[in-house]
């Protein structure tokens, strides 16, 4: 099948191109040159004054997982007032904050996304997680598996064992959780909580392994550079949602040591304990950091008003958050003693302060950060909001006018404690371009994705150019994934299935020896179960991997 | 004007969604408009007029007759006027009931007046489990509004239950008033296993005496000058809980349940109290 798309804008960072008008030629998948004139063409689109990027790459989304299947649970008035009804081609479902695998798939693709990834894989979870996401139909998907609060890891820098014990003892774990990243969350947080610990700073020890967790994202850090993994430490912070954390996270992106590392949801992290309600933006000094310091990338986590539901594996901050819950419910859970689940459904609010300050901070870090390809356009889905408000968001960052429309709007407190009526960046669709997809693709580690060039694979979204990007950025007039076109005017017309990113680091067998041992004595699981097999992802005919290349060639 | 009146044809296999067919959506609806009408039966669609003989023009009069235990969600946010089931009504009868009247002669499945808001609902039969409860997964059931059961009703009934009455002139199943955050159940009849599980605060009165759990527990024998005029409040209404001789203001009161917040009371009947009654007794399920 040779399909030949004709005259569109063309917005593809990776390749440097920005709004060039192209014929694009797709065969069997991929991206190819020019064909000679005398080969037929199967199918052309005319696409002469549309804009053409690449599918969109959702880098940190909670899709998959145990904790999703909770919250789905925890809020059935949610699903009740969004049932997605079957056709002759998609599957019934229910949507809003946390909607069903096959509803979040069609609306991902009917919103131009071809790749999701789900940044909190427990590794004794995983094969749910794998599982789960292998019913999202149309996107590809991958995981970042979660370390730091572990046992292991903990009883490894308590007897100081060396990094290379660690490397392995990492790369062991992403080869048998099926991952592409490591992510830590809230460091060491999750496991202090279980020793009565409410609050844990960066160099507060654990009071039972006596670890602290700046040690925690150094040796994280350093392993997965060493292991040669291209996505660097995917770290969701210490105190998060906490006022005055904004301290911390300097320190944290001060302290690693021009290691990589990926803040996630910072807007949660950017909190100063200035002003009356000691409450204020640290969405400068945030900003300011990250413009300083090329190691660090961040993702926004831009939070917006209305109900959702905040799924994380931080307890110790769900837990301190519990009071906040609305609708009054909230689950918080240890995970066979490996990490934890926090699951509050929230209702953010314009004319709440609180709420009112945190959109305007996201927005900031946004604004402020100059380059695009180390800064990432997430809600944290569902946390600050469900994925479906990424149209609404891409509006707030291309449109002041439109900004400070809705600035106007929230809590008059809030207004004064911002500088956003101040900024006067507008992103270019090259930059939401960036972000979005070739600085998504770029930083998860991705060779042939968020590309339109020759030879990668043809995930392409096609919008109509309209002053409205919230109109433009909902309703692409075609989106086609792996060159199958999959969505016709924002609506699902064909479905097929992704592929699952992961990488293969190396690791000495040796480690298995004692990690045996280990499962033997305290684990629900063999060590033989706990891996994941190619065989568990590519058995049911529909799942497939794709093995990514590491740094310094291996 | 003649009551808008629905005479079921013949019974269907499947369950039928009725929430159309609900006294505010039919305001200003002509006949054939309302036969034109498209109800959920099971996985297809049918037209009001294949299950349903349709006469008479009070839309804000409804009348159901040769009604099964397959029609679901009758009245279902009915804001005003009277609905009138005669044969048996199927799940969630009166969903979330606004204001209205809404009477049913013989028996009707789960989840009657559940979230109901206000408003009187009658049933002459008994009543399935969670009557009066929240929706799965909600936090609060009935607001408002009383509930009258001539029958028996069966488990969870008033469950989260919030505010309103509801009057059962029969027995009650287990769990009766489980986490019940406010509100009133009488109980004339025998009450099941676990009455007022997790019962935060409200009222259940009884007129025999209950089994309780451990975590009730027994504040001695009261007059209670408010129970006169709680009974003078169900005079009007077409039952035995209106009639004089069924009064009192004597009863045993028991504080509970004190594994939740323990400011909910159950009170007991003391005169004339039936001896033989302390055994545990579980209504029969009839669906």
């Amino acid at each position: 099948m040779l399909i030949k798309l004709t005259g569109g804008t063309v917005y593809d960072p990776a390749s440097g191109i920005d709004g060039k008008v192209q014929t694009l030629y797709v065969q069997d998948g991929k991206f190819i040159k020019q064909p000679a004139s005398d080969v037929k063409i199967d199918k052309e689109y005319d696409l002469k004054g549309k804009v053409v990027m690449s599918g969109a790459i959702d880098m940190h989304t909670h899709i998959g997982g145990g904790k999703g299947n909770i919250a789905r649970m925890l809020i059935p008035e949610d699903h009740r007032k969004d049932p997605v009804h079957r056709s002759d081609i998609t599957r019934s479902g229910c949507g809003h904050a946390m909607p069903s695998t096959f509803t979040t798939g069609y609306r991902y693709a009917e919103m131009g996304y071809t790749a999701g990834f789900e940044p909190a894989i427990l590794p004794i979870n995983a094969r749910q997680a794998h599982m789960e996401m292998a019913d999202i139909p149309i996107l590809d998907k991958g995981g970042y598996v979660m370390l730091g609060s572990d046992d292991y890891l903990l009883r490894m820098l308590t007897a100081k064992k060396d990094q290379k014990a660690i490397n392995d003892y990492v790369a062991w774990t992403m080869n048998a959780a099926k991952a592409i990243g490591v992510k830590v969350v809230n460091p060491g947080g999750i496991n202090a909580f279980k020793f009565n610990q409410r609050q844990l700073d960066l160099d507060e020890k654990n009071t039972h392994y006596q670890v602290t967790p700046r040690e925690i994202l150094q040796v994280l850090a350093t392993a997965v550079k060493e292991i040669g993994v291209k996505h660097p430490l995917h770290v969701h912070g210490c105190n998060l949602g906490v006022p005055g954390n904004v301290e911390t996270t300097l320190d944290t992106m001060q302290g690693i040591g021009g290691l990589p590392m990926h803040l996630t949801h910072i807007q949660f992290h950017s909190y100063g304990t200035e002003g009356d309600f000691k409450f204020s933006s640290g969405g400068a000094a945030i900003a300011e950091s990250i413009n300083k310091h090329k190691n660090i990338t961040a993702d926004v986590g831009q939070i917006l008003f209305g109900q959702t539901i905040t799924a994380s594996g931080d307890n110790m901050r769900q837990h301190a958050n519990h009071g906040f819950a609305n609708p009054n419910k909230w689950v918080c859970m240890d995970i066979e003693c490996d990490a934890g689940c926090g699951v509050v459904p929230f209702k953010y609010r314009d004319q709440n302060f609180v709420n009112a300050l945190q959109w305007a901070i996201g927005l900031e870090i946004f604004l402020l950060v100059d380059d695009p390809w180390r800064i990432f356009l997430t809600t944290d889905h569902p946390n600050g909001a469900p994925f479906t408000t990424y149209p609404h968001l891409i509006r707030l960052l291309m449109d002041k006018s439109f900004r400070n429309d809705m600035l106007a709007t929230i809590h008059p407190e809030a207004q004064k404690m911002t500088t956003l009526a101040s900024i006067d960046r507008e992103y270019s669709l090259q930059e939401i371009a960036i972000l979005t997809r070739a600085g998504a693709a770029k930083l998860v580690g991705l060779e042939d994705r968020g590309s339109l060039a020759e030879g990668a694979w043809a995930d392409i979204t096609v919008y109509t150019e309209d002053a409205d990007r919230e109109k433009m950025f909902e309703k692409p007039d075609y989106v086609f994934k792996d060159g199958e076109l999959v969505v016709v005017d924002g609506k699902v017309v064909h479905t097929k299935w992704g592929t699952t990113h992961i990488v293969r680091p190396d690791w000495d067998t040796s480690v298995e020896k004692d990690l045996q041992k280990y499962f033997d004595r305290f684990m629900t699981m063999k060590v033989g179960n706990f891996k994941i097999s190619d065989d568990e992802i590519t058995e049911d005919g529909r799942g497939s991997l794709t093995v990514h290349s590491l740094n310094g060639g291996t | 004007m003649s009551a808008l009146t629905f005479t079921v044809k013949q019974e269907t296999a499947q369950r039928v969604d009725m929430s159309p067919l609900v006294c505010q959506l039919l305001k200003d609806m002509n006949l054939a408009d309302i036969a034109a009408i498209e109800l959920q039966n099971g996985k297809r669609k049918i037209r009001a007029d294949e299950l349903f003989e349709i006469t008479g023009s009070d839309t804000q009069n409804i009348v159901i007759k040769n009604s099964f235990a397959k029609l679901d969600f009758i009245a279902k946010g009915l804001q005003d006027g009277n609905v009138t089931v005669v044969g048996e009504a199927g799940a969630y009868l009166a969903l979330g009931m606004k204001s209205g009247m809404v009477t049913v002669n013989g028996n009707v499945g789960l989840y009657a007046a559940c979230e109901m808001k206000k408003g009187l609902l009658t049933i002459r039969g008994n009543a399935g489990d969670f009557l009066g409860a929240a929706l799965p997964g909600n936090k609060q059931g009935m607001k408002g509004g009383t509930v009258l059961v001539k029958g028996n009703v069966g488990q969870r009934a008033g469950d989260h239950m919030r505010r309103g009455t509801m009057l059962i002139e029969g027995n009650a199943g287990d769990y009766c008033g489980s986490r019940m955050i406010a509100g009133t159940i009488a109980v004339m009849g025998y009450t099941g296993r676990f009455l007022g599980y997790a019962m935060q605060r409200g009222t259940l009165l009884l007129w025999q005496q209950p089994t309780l759990s451990a975590t009730f527990n027994d504040c001695g024998s009261h007059t209670l000058a408010f129970l006169p005029i709680l009974f003078k409040s169900f005079a009007r209404l077409d039952s035995k809980f209106a009639q004089k001789s069924e009064a009192f203001s004597r009863v045993q009161r028991y504080g509970g349940d004190m594994a939740e917040k323990g400011r909910a009371e159950v009170l007991v009947r003391l005169d004339r109290r039936a001896a033989q009654s302390n055994t545990a007794f579980s209504a029969v399920n009839f669906h």
